[in-house]
């Protein structure tokens, strides 16, 4: 452990650490320009010169790469310091008098003006060759570095010409200190096919993710492309996230991993889809980009989205007008004749978060209002007293005019008058449905689904989180349209009936299974063949049934050709005696 | 052809294949006076007793020594419908194919006419040259031409002659079950004598459906001479045209209703719509 | 004549898909013929051709086996079953002349009440006008 003396103050740091690290370390401020801590020190920018004395010899080093040794004395601050970095930013302000980053900072120095004559006013190049030592040392690309000499050397790929061994991973647009390197996209689409917004290769893959950790996206980490354009040649490309992580938590190797669980009980929460409102062509979905759905709206909306946050047209005006649809494919015969449950209440707080940020006028077509949760009835109240029109009635076509305009018609049931209103953005509340693929999973758990498509539970009323198949729970939306707090409620159910069947340790069966009488079971093995569950095997040439796993359906009883197989409690004779006996009363 | 039948087996029995295993017996008939029953012949047996006539269904007897002595194993001389029997049992665990060798013959032409038979010789042929399968028997020819009412007396009046004997069901090879639901009081009523449902018969119909594979041999043996193949040719057809199903002619193939529609899909209609599955023609 | 023929129907019915439908067609105050009478069984997959001939020995002008959609069944596949075995019962009455339109096997599933009540009205009609088996047996 080296002890040091910085500004006065005695400090320790480790063998391999430089000055600036134990600095930034407790909090010294020294500015920086060419510095990245995932990357060597190189002392390029000299911005981060510090006073070092040792053994009484005062000397000037860059703080970047010198060693913090034992017994060293440095001043951040002296005179002789400040006199370096005043005559850098001199320099620097000279050389590139529109960057912000400069300017800033030589203000910082006294420096207000550029000292001397300036080459090229829009220069934002400092030539401190952090982008070359990214692209050279970290990201392997090896596709920029410096050429010529003296007063005209300067950053850039060979011949200063495109070169396809840029992989456009903008790392060097990221590292630059002053922003002097732009990607030019010659593509287009490679990037409008990725999310809206601030999006790194890393990252927390939704706000609610359990557990809350950041997954690699391999198809944009750099580390990833450099190894599948080597064919692995490259195979430790970048790294910064594994550098910086101070968990030491980023592991490259990790793979996709198919997980093959023995579990006791499921618990079915695949949730929903939106309904493409493509489907009912009335509405002009597609046809103009100011027709937007629910969803679509929340991104807009969205602090992360787009336009971070604020509610604007494609042209990036406010609009004026805006008109919210309700029941966009539900409650509609032509879609679906449910009612969806959450548009009403995201319909409402869309016309707010209109008000609120563009003060447009907002119409909101609804047929019936359906504030039915806590708080939802006062919600609406308040957004009436917002100033948002509320029209009574199904909007039911939406024209796009040449001028770009939409007009929305419908019926004002109150009024009992047809409508139409011109807007800038109509907001269609579509329908949820099941997933196109629910179909898959429930003949994997043998789950019934009512006619809408969503699983059904055991009983409507009495078991509504169970299925009907032993072991196998629903949650949310996967059983049928639900909010927030319904689904967390649900999903609460459902969990305590797995807990207490966890609990219990063991599983009540019905009573109503198969069974063999032996003496009559030729051995033909065919409810070998029709049973489901293999719950029949042959034990000594004759049919055996594991009760535990049997589900009594009765399917091998009717197969058996000998009268073998018994269906407890749905025995031969019980439905003989039922068909007599109905018979016989009619 | 008998001689050379009794020249070969005479040869099997003595014979030891790769492994220097004998066949420890031979199925056929043997006449003893003037009676003629099924036996085992070993080697050194007096061959010139071995018959091949009547028809008897010696699959029987290989399926009951099977199961008795689970290491014999037997040779049977056997025809076409023999070897379709054995395919069905075998099927079912009634005869263990690696413990039986079939030595078949062909069925003259005239036999194949009296038994109307499609296939009258076995695919292990050993003796004889295959005869020409015979016609279809000339009442399943014309049944779709038959008005239900025509049915309903033409069976009424073959029924009405049943004494519920069971002989059909004793000398059918495919009927091994231990307890028979013809003998269920459930569901055949105990006493009575052609009851006005004949479910007797249809049962008997049903449990054939992937089995019957047309050896003649329950109407053979009728005492009250109903022509129960003509039930069972029907129900064969049916299969066929249903699910592709041939009782007899594939060891491999899965008992067509025991299995899923993914195994044995149906060939005829939407299963999802059973309103779509057509009915087999019937006479206006 | 007298008094008209009121056919007796015998309906086999899944727990699962078919009698939670009819269930539903009561809970919704549907009305559906007093001629069926309904037999429930865990599946489709157990209803015997035994049973069926039962029935109709038993008195039944007609039977009705219900069971899950196609896909849809509980126990996964035990209609598959069904659908194979009772199109040959049909044929196989038809051999002996009886109507074969005096049994029907159809899907209902538990979401389908409407369906359940449309399905037993019309195969009700269909053997109110065929008559009673009986007739058709002994004629």
């Amino acid at each position: 452990m080296n002890k040091l003396i910085i500004d006065g103050a005695e400090y320790q740091a480790q063998d391999d650490q430089t000055i600036l690290d134990v600095c930034r370390q407790n909090g010294i401020e020294i500015p920086t320009l060419c510095y990245h801590p995932a990357m060597e020190p190189y002392g390029a920018c000299r911005l981060c010169t510090v006073e070092v004395i040792r053994h009484g010899w005062s000397n000037l080093h860059t703080a970047c790469t010198h060693p913090a040794w034992d017994g060293l004395e440095v001043k951040t601050q002296s005179p002789a310091v400040y006199d370096v970095r005043r005559t850098l930013m001199g320099l620097f302000l000279s050389r590139c008098p529109h960057v912000p980053v400069i300017q800033n900072l030589a203000r910082q120095y006294g420096v207000t003006e550029p000292p001397f004559a300036t080459d090229d006013p829009d220069q934002k190049c400092i030539l401190c060759g952090l982008c070359v030592r990214v692209c050279n040392d970290l990201v392997k690309a090896n596709v920029i570095n410096f050429s010529d000499r003296g007063i005209d050397r300067q950053v850039g790929p060979p011949f200063l010409e495109k070169t396809r061994d840029c992989i456009g991973c903008g790392a060097c647009t990221i590292v630059c200190p002053t922003g002097a390197i732009d990607i030019v996209l010659e593509e287009a689409g490679v990037y409008a096919e990725k999310p809206l917004g601030p999006t790194a290769a890393i990252y927390v893959p939704s706000l609610q993710a359990v557990p809350r950790v950041p997954v690699i996206d391999t198809d944009s980490c750099i580390r990833f492309r450099q190894q599948d354009r080597s064919n692995g040649k490259i195979a430790d490309a970048c790294g910064v996230c594994q550098t910086l992580c101070e968990a030491n938590a980023i592991d490259f190797d990790q793979q996709d991993e198919i997980l093959d669980l023995t579990v006791g009980s499921v618990i079915v929460a695949t949730g929903f889809e939106m309904w493409d409102p493509k489907k009912l062509s009335q509405y002009s979905y597609g046809r103009s980009p100011h027709i937007i759905t629910g969803m679509e709206f929340e991104r807009l909306s969205n602090a992360g989205g787009p336009t971070g946050g604020q509610i604007l047209l494609s042209d990036g005006s406010k609009p004026k007008r805006v008109a919210i649809i309700h029941c966009v494919g539900s409650r509609d015969h032509n879609a679906h004749a449910y009612c969806s449950r959450i548009c009403c209440m995201y319909s409402l707080k869309h016309a707010h978060l209109v008000r609120d940020k563009t003060g447009a006028e907002v119409y909101e077509f609804y047929m019936d209002m359906r504030a039915f949760g806590k708080g939802y009835e006062e919600f609406y109240e308040r957004v009436q007293e917002e100033g948002v029109t509320m029209v009574r009635g199904r909007g039911a076509v939406v024209d796009v005019l040449p001028n770009g305009k939409l007009r929305v018609k419908g019926e004002d049931a109150d009024l009992g008058k047809l409508l139409a209103v011109d807007v800038d953005m109509v907001v269609l509340s579509t329908a949820i449905e099941a997933p196109h693929d629910a179909d898959k999973i429930s003949a994997l758990f043998g789950l019934g689904r009512t006619a809408d498509g969503w699983f059904a539970e055991a009983h409507p009323k009495l078991r509504p989180v169970e299925t009907n198949t032993d072991g196998v729970f629903l949650a949310g939306c996967a059983q049928g349209p639900k909010d927030v707090p319904d689904t967390v409620a649900h999903a609460g159910a459902a969990s305590a009936a797995v807990l207490g069947l966890l609990d219990r340790g063991e599983v009540v069966i019905a009573p109503t299974v198969a069974e063999v009488n032996r003496d009559d079971c030729v051995g033909c093995g065919d409810c070998l063949l029709v049973c489901p569950y293999t719950a029949i095997t042959r034990v000594e040439g004759k049919a055996q049934i594991n009760a535990a796993l049997c589900k009594g359906c009765g399917t091998c009883v009717a197969t058996c050709p000998s009268g073998a197989i018994m269906a407890l409690h749905f025995t031969d004779d019980q439905i003989v005696a039922q068909i007599d006996g109905v018979l016989a009363w009619a | 052809m008998i001689d050379e039948i009794r020249k070969i087996v005479a040869e099997r029995l003595n014979e030891t294949d790769d492994k220097g295993a004998r066949l420890d017996g031979m199925v056929a008939l043997r006449r003893t006076g003037p009676a003629v029953a099924p036996h085992v012949f070993v080697a050194g047996d007096d061959l010139s007793t071995l018959e091949i006539n009547p028809r008897y269904p010696l699959m029987t007897v290989v399926s009951r020594l099977h199961k008795r002595l689970p290491d014999i194993r037997l040779g049977v001389v056997a025809r076409g419908c023999d070897e379709r029997a054995y395919v069905e049992m075998a099927k079912r665990n009634q005869i263990d194919p690696e413990r039986l060798v079939i030595l078949g013959f062909a069925c003259t032409a005239e036999e194949a006419l009296e038994c109307y038979c499609a296939e009258p010789f076995p695919k292990n042929l050993v003796v004889g040259t295959p005869a020409a399968p015979g016609p279809q028997n000339p009442i399943v020819a014309k049944y779709d031409t038959m008005t239900l009412a025509e049915r309903r007396a033409f069976w009424k009046q073959q029924f009405v002659k049943c004494i519920k004997c069971y002989g059909c069901r004793n000398i059918c090879p495919e009927c091994f079950c231990e307890a028979c639901a013809m003998e269920d009081k459930a569901w055949v009523e105990p006493g009575f004598l052609a009851p006005p449902f004949p479910a007797f018969h249809l049962i008997r119909a049903m449990h054939m459906a992937s089995r019957c594979i047309a050896c003649r041999q329950c109407e053979h043996t009728c005492p009250a001479h109903i022509p129960l193949t003509v039930l069972y040719d029907l129900m064969r057809r049916d299969m066929e045209a249903l699910l592709g199903y041939v009782p007899g002619a594939d060891l491999a193939a899965l008992p067509p209703l025991s299995v899923t529609l993914e195994q044995t899909p149906l060939l005829l209609g939407d299963a999802h719509d059973p309103a779509t599955i057509p009915l087999a023609p019937i006479g206006r | 004549m007298g008094v008209e023929f009121e056919p007796k129907i015998v309906a086999f019915m899944c727990n699962w898909c078919t009698y939670a439908g009819a269930d539903n067609a009561g809970v919704a105050r549907m009305e559906s013929p007093s001629n069926v009478l309904p037999i429930r069984v865990m599946c489709s997959g157990r209803i015997s051709p035994e049973m069926v001939m039962r029935a109709f020995r038993a008195g039944a002008d007609g039977v009705l086996v219900m069971g899950c959609h196609i896909g849809d069944c509980h126990y996964s596949t035990g209609n598959h079953r069904s659908v194979k075995r009772m199109p040959l019962l049909r044929n196989l009455l038809a051999t002996v002349g009886v109507n074969p339109e005096r049994l029907e096997l159809t899907w209902v599933s538990a979401a389908e009440a409407p369906r359940f009540v449309q399905v037993t009205h019309s195969f009700t009609d269909k053997i109110r006008s065929l008559g009673p088996l009986s007739q058709e047996v002994a004629e």
